[in-house]
This record gives C-alpha cells, sequence and structure tokens, in this order.
C-alpha cells in the first residue's frame, strides 16, 4: 500500500483510540503514519529528515501540545505542524498560529479537513525541501568563484556590459569575456536571464557581508 | 487585645475628644451659672448691708432733730430695744464729756464734715461706734454688727453656702458668712465681689468670694455626657460594621456565583473532552471505513474492524454521559416529603430575595385567597423553586422600567391541591417559546444558562408537583406551581 519514500506523517494524541482511527483515517490516502503516545518520546526520537508533516493534540497530560509545538520551533524542525483540540478557544488558536502552527483543527474533525491539510502540508514541505536544496547548491557553486569571478558577476548581474565591466575593472574586455565563459561553466549556467534569477539575492547578499 | 485596642484606637480617640470637648462645654456652663448666682447674691449682700448702714445715719439725723432742747426725756435709751444690731445708744449733753477719747475725737471730725462719723472701731468682737455731732446735742451709737446681718432676707443659706462675705476696714475684717468649707488655697476658681457700702459714714467694704475646687466641678454629668457620648460611638460602630459585614455579604454572594460559574464551566470543558475523544474515533473510524469500502478492492476485514472499533468507541461515549448522570444525581433527590406551609415558605423565600428586590424598586405582594394550608412537599426543593421562579420574574422584569414592576405571588387552593401563582409585568414569553421554557438549555436571556426553569419543573415533578407558565392577558407571565394538599395525601 504505502511505499517507504511516502511521506510520513507523526501523530501523537495520549488517547489510544483517537490515535488508532486517526491512524487508519491517514492511511486511507496512502500515507504512511508513525503513532506516537508521548510526546517527549517522540521530540526525542522521530527521524527529522523525513518528508512529511506533524499531528498533534493540544489536550495532553504532562505537556501541553503548545509547548511541544514552541520546542519543535525552537529545534528548527520543518515539519508542518497541524494542531488538533476539543475545545479550541480563539486565545489558544491564535498562540498555536504565532507559534507556527500551519493548521488548528477541533475534534472531531471531519476527515476531508483532516486529509486536505495533510496533503498541503505534505505539499508544502516538499517544496520547503526542494527550495532548500537548490538554495544548497547554488551555495556550493558560487564558492567556487574566484575573488575577480564574483566582483564581475557583481557586475554583471547589475547590468553592465562586457566592454563597461572592463572598464570599470581596468581590464580588456577580453579578459572579461574569459571571466564570464569560467564563470558560466563553474555555475553551470546556459543563459544570462537564469544566472541573474539565480545568483541577484546571493551576490548582494555577498557585496553587504 | 491589643490587636483590639488597636483596631479601636480611632474610635477610642474620638470618644476620648469627643467626651473632653463635651466634659469642658458642661464645666464651663457650670462655672458661668455659679459665677451668675455669686454675682447676684454678691450685689443682693451689698444692697442689704447698705440699707442698714443707711438707717444708723437716719436714726442719728432723727435724734438730733428730736432734741433741739433740753429734754429730760432720753428716748435714744429706747432704740436697743427697737433696733436689735443697736447695742447701746449715748448722748452728750452741752456740759457733758464723751467717755472715751475716741468719741471726743469723732465728734470733732463730724462737726467738720457735716455728717456722721466711726468712732472706735472693733471689727474683731464685731461692733462699732459712730457718732454725729450736733448743736447742741451728739449722739452716738454702738453698733452690733452681729444683729444687723438681716437673716431673713439673706439671698444664701448662712450655714451651707460656700460663698464668704466679710466686711472689711483698713486692714481689719469682720466675718458676716464663714462659707461652708471655704478655702483658696487648692486649684479652682475663685470669685471676688469688693464693693464699698453705700454710706460714707460707714465705709466698709463688703468682700464676697466664693471658691470652687476641681471637686465641685459637675462630675456627674460630664461622666454621664462621656456615657452618652460613649453609646452613641458604639452605635456608630456597629452602624459601620453592619455596613462592612452587608458588603461583605454581597461580595460573598458574587464571588459564590461567580464560582458556581467557573465549576460549571469547568464541568462543561471536562465533560466536552470526556465526549469529544470518542466522538472523534467515531467519526476517524467510520469515514476511514467508508474510504475503504469506496475502493476499488475493499479490504472488508480492515472496515469491519474499522466499524467495530467506532462501536466501542459510541460505548465509551455512553459510559461518560452515564457516569455524569450519577456524579451529578442529586443525593437527596426522592426525599421524604412532608407538610409544608407554602405561604411560610413563600415569605422565606421573599426575606431571601429581600436585597434584589430592593434592588430592582420592584412592587411586591404576597396575597392568600384562602385559608392556611399545608402542601405535601420536599421543603428545600420547595424552597428552590420559589426561589427560581421569582428570580426568573425579577430578571424579565429588568427590561420594563422600574416604575412598571410588579411581582404578585398569589397563594390558591382547590380541594386537592395548593397553588401558587408568580405573576410578573415583564415582557412576558414569546408564543414560540411557551412550550420549550422548561427544556434544559433553552433561554430567552441573553448570557442566560436555561438552567433555572429546567431544575424547577425537575424538583416540581420530583415531588408530585406540577409546574406550568403561561402569558397572563395584558403584560408579563405566569409561573402557577400546583402542589398537592398535605393533610388530603395524608387522610
Amino acid at each position: 500500500m504505502t511505499t517507504p519514500l511516502s511521506p510520513l506523517i507523526h501523530l501523537i494524541d495520549d488517547d489510544e483510540a483517537v490515535r488508532n482511527s486517526l491512524a487508519l483515517l491517514i492511511g486511507t490516502v496512502g500515507l504512511r503514519v508513525q503513532p506516537w503516545t508521548d510526546p517527549q518520546t517522540f521530540l526525542q526520537t522521530f527521524d527529522r529528515e523525513s518528508i512529511g508533516a506533524i499531528v498533534l493534540d493540544v489536550r495532553m497530560p504532562g505537556i501541553s501540545g503548545l509547548t511541544v509545538l514552541d520546542t519543535l520551533v525552537q529545534q528548527k524542525v520543518d515539519q508542518p505542524v497541524i494542531m488538533l483540540t476539543g475545545h479550541g478557544t480563539i486565545e489558544m488558536c491564535r498562540r498555536a498560529f504565532k507559534a507556527g502552527a500551519t493548521e488548528f483543527l477541533e475534534k472531531p474533525v471531519d476527515d476531508e479537513r483532516l486529509l486536505e491539510a495533510l496533503q498541503a502540508a505534505v505539499r508544502q514541505h516538499v517544496q520547503s525541501r526542494q527550495r532548500n536544496q537548490a538554495d544548497r547548491q547554488t551555495r556550493t557553486r558560487y564558492a567556487q568563484l574566484s575573488e575577480r569571478e564574483r566582483e564581475v558577476l557583481g557586475l554583471i548581474v547589475g547590468g553592465l556590459t562586457n566592454k563597461e565591466i572592463g572598464r570599470a575593472l581596468n581590464v580588456s574586455p577580453r579578459t572579461i569575456e574569459t571571466h564570464r565563459a569560467n564563470l558560466f561553466a563553474k555555475l553551470e549556467i546556459d543563459a544570462l536571464a537564469q544566472l541573474v534569477r539565480q545568483y541577484a539575492a546571493l551576490v548582494d547578499e555577498d557585496s553587504r557581508t | 487585645m491589643l490587636a483590639n485596642l488597636k483596631r479601636l484606637r480611632y474610635w477610642l480617640l474620638a470618644w476620648i475628644a469627643l467626651s473632653l470637648l463635651s466634659g469642658v462645654f458642661i464645666a464651663r456652663n457650670e462655672l458661668a451659672r455659679q459665677q451668675d448666682t455669686f454675682d447676684t447674691n454678691a450685689r443682693i449682700v451689698h444692697r442689704l448691708l447698705s440699707q442698714r448702714v443707711v438707717q444708723h445715719d437716719a436714726i442719728l439725723a432723727t435724734l438730733a432733730l428730736l432734741h433741739g432742747g433740753n429734754t429730760a426725756d432720753r428716748p435714744e435709751q429706747r432704740l436697743p430695744a427697737l433696733y436689735a444690731q443697736i447695742a447701746s445708744a449715748m448722748h452728750r449733753g452741752p456740759n457733758e464729756m464723751w467717755p472715751t477719747q475716741a468719741l471726743t475725737d469723732a465728734e470733732a471730725e463730724s462737726q467738720r464734715l457735716k455728717r456722721a462719723v466711726l468712732a472706735e472701731v472693733d471689727l474683731q468682737t464685731g461692733t462699732y461706734q459712730m457718732v454725729l455731732a450736733g448743736q447742741p446735742d451728739n449722739y452716738a451709737l454702738t453698733i452690733s454688727l452681729r444683729n444687723m446681718v438681716p437673716w431673713t432676707e439673706w439671698p444664701m443659706a448662712a450655714e451651707t453656702s460656700p460663698v464668704q462675705v466679710r466686711l472689711q476696714l483698713a486692714q481689719a475684717s469682720y466675718l458676716v458668712q464663714p462659707g461652708h468649707a471655704f478655702t483658696t488655697g487648692d486649684a479652682g476658681w475663685t470669685f471676688e465681689a469688693r464693693k464699698v457700702l453705700a454710706a460714707d459714714s460707714q465705709p466698709f467694704e463688703v468682700v464676697s468670694q466664693m471658691h470652687l475646687g476641681w471637686s465641685s466641678l459637675p462630675w456627674g454629668w460630664m461622666l454621664f455626657s462621656a456615657g452618652c457620648v460613649a453609646l452613641v460611638l458604639v452605635r456608630g460602630r456597629m452602624l459601620v460594621l453592619q455596613r462592612a459585614q452587608q458588603r461583605r455579604e454581597e461580595e460573598r454572594q458574587r464571588v459564590g456565583q461567580l464560582t458556581r460559574l467557573n465549576t460549571l464551566g469547568e464541568l462543561a470543558a471536562g465533560m466536552a473532552h470526556e465526549i469529544n475523544q470518542p466522538l472523534t474515533a467515531i467519526l476517524a473510524n467510520t469515514q476511514a471505513a467508508s474510504r475503504m469500502l469506496d475502493d476499488v478492492e475493499p479490504d472488508l476485514p480492515a472496515a469491519r474492524n474499522a466499524m467495530q472499533m467506532a462501536v466501542q468507541q459510541a460505548r465509551r461515549a455512553s459510559d461518560v454521559v452515564g457516569r455524569l448522570r450519577r456524579t451529578v444525581e442529586r443525593p437527596g433527590s426522592g426525599a421524604t416529603l412532608q407538610g409544608v406551609n407554602l405561604h411560610n415558605a413563600c415569605r422565606h423565600a421573599l426575606y431571601l430575595l429581600e436585597p434584589e428586590l430592593h434592588r430592582s424598586q420592584c412592587n411586591t405582594t404576597l396575597t392568600m385567597d384562602c385559608v392556611p394550608f399545608d402542601v405535601l412537599a420536599d421543603p428545600v426543593a420547595l424552597e428552590q423553586i420559589i426561589h427560581n421562579l421569582l428570580t426568573n420574574a425579577l430578571q424579565a422584569m429588568e427590561q420594563v422600567p422600574p416604575a412598571a414592576r410588579a411581582l404578585q405571588l398569589v397563594l390558591t387552593c382547590s380541594p386537592t391541591t395548593g397553588e401558587l401563582h408568580v405573576l410578573d409585568t415583564g415582557p412576558g414569553i414569546p408564543p414560540d417559546a411557551l412550550a420549550r421554557v422548561f427544556e434544559p438549555f433553552f433561554s430567552t436571556r441573553e448570557g442566560g444558562l436555561g438552567l433555572g426553569l429546567s431544575l424547577c419543573e425537575t424538583l416540581a415533578v420530583g415531588m408530585g408537583a406540577r409546574l406550568s407558565a403561561a402569558n397572563r392577558p395584558t403584560q408579563g407571565a405566569e409561573f402557577t406551581l400546583q402542589i398537592p394538599l398535605a393533610n388530603t395525601t395524608a387522610a
């Protein structure tokens, strides 16, 4: 039914019946579920690298769901968190969203709402992981550039022609063209537009530091 | 004890200050009164003594006039018999000599001044001589001061009066009235009046003195006033305490109400959680089963399992409700019924609600259209029903102006039942709500829990009574409580 690579949903609820039934329901759309009884055990042992989401009950003995949420945010866990509560007050809802919850649902929860929220959360998580990965790659390639190449890249992103860059750096346009070719090769870029789109932010960040 | 004193110190200080003030006031008043009496008496004494001494002048002058020539008759010898104060009268004819030098000198002086003068004065013994020189006869009188005082006209009781009266001439003085327990030594107040007698011939100075010591202040009255002040302050303190007590009572009631509401809220929250958990499981299980059955190749055992889990959870929810019912079930329900005077029960409920009735300024009447009767009821439940009905009426009438508020309790009876009608002049019950007023959690009031009337009805039914609601033809609602009579049921 489910493959090991399908998204993993962490379900934390102290009530066994609720946990089992929700796990069953979530399983019907092909998502893997890992149920947790104790929030502490969950915080200590869950797989932070997996793609998926966390479903967290607010009212649990010992440690409140909101506290668990705070801890997750502090530890920079990037899985989206969906809060579940029996009697949600506006104040509790506000606190949950402020702390970084993606969704706040009231028990008993309708299957459509829960599953849609979960799927949206998983999509969001996948996207953010991809974005992060792309970002990491861009940075690695940028780090390979020489000092001069970075200077040239900055001016290219700034919209200057080879001639203008040559004048600015007091070298011949010819030399600039060589730098430019090296630069494109190192960054594995084919088009100027792509270069600007991917590296403008990084150049900006670099020049500021 | 010390703590008590500390708490009471302002009252004590106030008592001391007020007592002192009133004491000083009373003492000053008394002193002023004494001074007044003293002054009046001193004036009277001066006048009386002056009158006497002037009389001496007149007697001498008359004698001089009578005996112009040589008369063998000696009328002056009869004077002592006529006037008690005249000890003796003497006469010096042209060829006679006065027995003493003092009289001779006095005559010369009299001659010169053309009036009577004093000769020998012995204030120690209280006698003096006075001489009037005449042509040719000269007369002298010996006056006894002891007999001169007109005691019958005297303004004071000579024995007991504290006033001392003296006649003084030069350094010597004669004590007319010693004054009862008279001293000037100790602390206190001394009144004094000095005035010379209104006769030039006998220039004695009348000295009146009175001394009032601390002990003569009107201590009785002062203590009495301090007592009065204490009484007033005690009463005031009682009022203050009473007010504080009342406020505390109100506060306690408010807090009690809040606590009850909070408890209710807590109960509701707990109940919601307890029921929500199985509901969540039931919903998730059935929906999961439904989804499984929708699959092209349904996993029937899994779906069945899910449905069984849902059934279990439904039982769990039902257990929760049952447990809750058993927990809050009134322990006294089904309490023994007894004869209760409905009129007294109403009066008691009105008494308990007095502050609320007073606050709502509503006109309240309790009337009985039949002979007194007892109903068969659980007294506590009955009281709760009446209390709730009255509170309900008062709350309904909050929506109309105070002048239009009237709460009527009418007692009637049929052969088998006693009835209490609670009539108000509020907005009445909306027609569509009339059938539902006794439903739990049904309320037409903003923020009302909708449990009051529901509870009333449950209690009424529990003791064999009936509670019904209706709108009055004019304005307001009428609640009727029918309870079986005590004696008919017993018979």
